[in-house]
């Protein structure tokens, strides 16, 4: 296998004593040259492991293993921008606050529908977008880390920008971890998955090797063992079931087929969820 | 203009409170075409300290007396304010500290700029108060010891400039809100001038002079009046005002009450330079204190 571009061991987050995990027992380690789609309902810790991965925030417990400061770009949520300077000054600060290894014309290229002399304080939530992907992309990182970065594009930019960045970063073979709440959003651009949620990672692997391992069954009420059953719903008398393929091939009176991504990430969720209305340590 | 040789995180400050150096500017030259023209106004009519030109002056200068010590309090909250808490706030320290500076250089960044711009201000606004300073010198009010000459004419005021940037740097990281770590720092500036515009005359001791009782003794050579009084014939230091019960059928002291001089005590101009020494080296050491904990606060949060 390949280096690992960012590795978490133990990891978690709590903002302050008496408040809940952001982040628990987070393991996970990211092969280099992926592209790793971070999915999950909002609150599930996705912005916190990416503020961990980019060393803004310190660790509760465990390590965040990553590139330097130097080798690694973020663009958070909110996409913070200095509103006083233009979207020149923005581009020329990160050639200033990043030496010899600037790239202004990869820069430029993202931006280059903006009028260079706007006040970042004028811009549209999707040029600021474009502003921020530039510094990050001009950066030229080794991992890039996107905090929900479509957000606030409209489909024909969304298209647009996710096609040059993902174009750039595999020409470069730069890591790209970049978090969604929307499923859609991701699929076909990203080639790894860790699915996220209540702050614990529920899912983390190659996309083809996690479509692989799992088989969607439909048929029949009738038990399942020895499979391994994530998630399984009845309706009437059609069961519809997401098994873990450890067992060997499932043999019976069901429909095998292999599901879709977002089949696998629902499956996953509403699993997760039903695991958390009971606990183990519930009284009996 | 001063963008040219800018690198790095300086250019980046420098760029973002760009405003803030062109107001610094523009209110040195405006306090030297004020008190300029107000001099020379003053010095068409000589040999009188009355005429309008002279009252004009003073009041000008008065309110720059007033200004010069509210100097510090200024540059602590900019500091704190638009340059470290707003950072915070407004999220932004998040693009500043992932790029390839350190956060200690980031930081440094803006505390060298903001001591540099804040010195350069202080001595330029300084030179112009000693040349308002040079018509009014000695009149009521613009002695060496008054409020406002004592920290225009000195090393202080710089001093405390740069105690300002330090305080700023440490309560903006602290506090974290722009208008509330602006106040804030107003507030630890004000009371550390407050407190030293008092200490300062108990660095040095008094000198005292005693005279038989009569009319009361004059600070002599342009010195600071600190305190007065009579003394017994034991030596005991009571009020000026000191007159037991029961006065004499004229209503005034008896003349048997047991007095036996009376007393001055005060700073002589001489205490001036060494009382400016040691109070900028008081805010130095603060400065340097403040200093050290903001950058500790700084790596604590976000390890280089």
């Amino acid at each position: 296998m390949s280096e690992t571009a960012i590795e978490a061991l133990g990891l978690a987050k709590r903002y302050g004593r008496g408040r809940g995990w952001a982040l628990r027992d987070c393991s996970f380690a990211l092969p280099a040259g992926r592209v790793c789609a971070l999915v999950g309902p909002n609150g599930a810790g996705k912005s916190t492991l990416l503020a961990l991965a980019a060393g803004l925030l310190r660790p509760t417990q465990g390590v965040v293993r990553g590139p330097a400061r130097t080798d690694l770009a973020y663009v958070a949520q909110d996409k913070p921008l200095h509103p006083q300077l233009t979207v020149a000054d923005t581009l020329t600060m990160g050639r200033e606050l990043n030496p010899g290894r600037w790239d202004g014309e990869i820069a430029a290229r993202i931006v280059e529908t903006l009028d260079p002399g706007a006040r970042v304080r004028r811009l549209s939530g999707g040029q600021r977008t474009r502003v921020a992907l530039a510094l990050a992309l001009g950066k030229r990182p080794e991992l890039l880390l996107l905090d929900e970065p479509m957000a606030d594009l409209d489909p024909l930019a969304r298209h647009e920008l996710m096609g040059a960045l993902m174009a750039d970063t595999a020409e470069r073979g730069t890591t790209v971890v970049v978090s969604s709440h929307i499923l859609t959003e991701l699929e076909g651009a990203c080639d790894h998955l860790l699915l996220l949620d209540g702050g614990r990672i529920r899912l983390d692997g190659a996309i083809d090797d996690l479509l692989a391992a799992h088989t969607l069954v439909t048929g029949p009420v009738e038990d399942l063992a020895p499979h391994t059953v994530v998630e399984s719903r009845t309706t009437g008398r059609q069961l519809t079931a997401l098994v873990r393929n450890e067992g060997g091939p499932v043999e019976g009176p069901w429909q095998t087929t292999s599901p879709s991504l977002e089949e696998l990430l629902l499956a996953h969720l509403r699993a997760s969820k039903t695991a958390d209305r009971t606990p183990e340590g519930a009284s009996a | 203009m001063s963008g040219l040789a800018l690198k790095g995180p300086y250019w980046v400050t420098v760029r973002q409170h760009r405003r803030a150096l062109w107001t610094a500017g523009a209110v040195v030259l405006l306090s030297l075409v004020c008190v300029g023209g107000l001099s020379l106004w003053d010095s068409r009519v000589v040999g009188t300290d009355q005429d309008d030109g002279h009252m004009l002056l003073r009041w000008g200068m008065d309110l720059f007396s007033l200004g010069v010590i509210y100097l510090p309090l200024l540059v602590g909250a900019f500091v704190a304010g638009p340059m470290v808490a707003r950072e915070l706030e407004s999220g932004t320290y998040k693009l500043a500290l992932t790029q390839s500076v350190t956060p200690g250089r980031w930081l440094a960044s803006k505390l060298v700029t903001a001591g540099a711009v804040t010195v350069a201000t202080t001595l330029a606004l300084m030179a112009v108060y000693a040349l308002g300073l040079t018509r009014v010198a000695g009149d009521y009010q613009f002695t060496w010891d008054e409020r406002g000459t004592y920290e225009a004419t000195g090393t202080v005021l710089v001093a405390y400039g740069l105690l300002a940037v330090a305080v700023g740097a440490l309560v903006g990281q602290l506090v974290r809100r722009t208008v509330v770590a602006m106040a804030a720092t107003g507030v630890v500036i004000g009371v550390v001038l407050l407190v030293l515009s008092v200490l300062r005359w108990d660095f040095l001791a008094v000198r005292t002079i005693t005279g038989p009782v009569g009319p009361s003794l004059l600070v002599p050579d342009a010195g600071m009046y600190v305190d007065s009084g009579l003394i017994r014939t034991t030596g005991q230091r009571l009020p000026g005002w000191y007159c037991p019960e029961p006065l004499d059928e004229n209503g005034v002291c008896r003349p048997d009450v047991d007095i036996a001089a009376q007393y001055v005590d005060y700073h002589p101009a001489s205490h001036f330079w060494p009382t400016q020494f040691i109070e900028t080296g008081i805010v130095l050491a603060l400065a340097a204190l403040a200093l050290l904990a903001a950058f500790r606060v700084l790596s604590r949060r976000h390890p280089s």
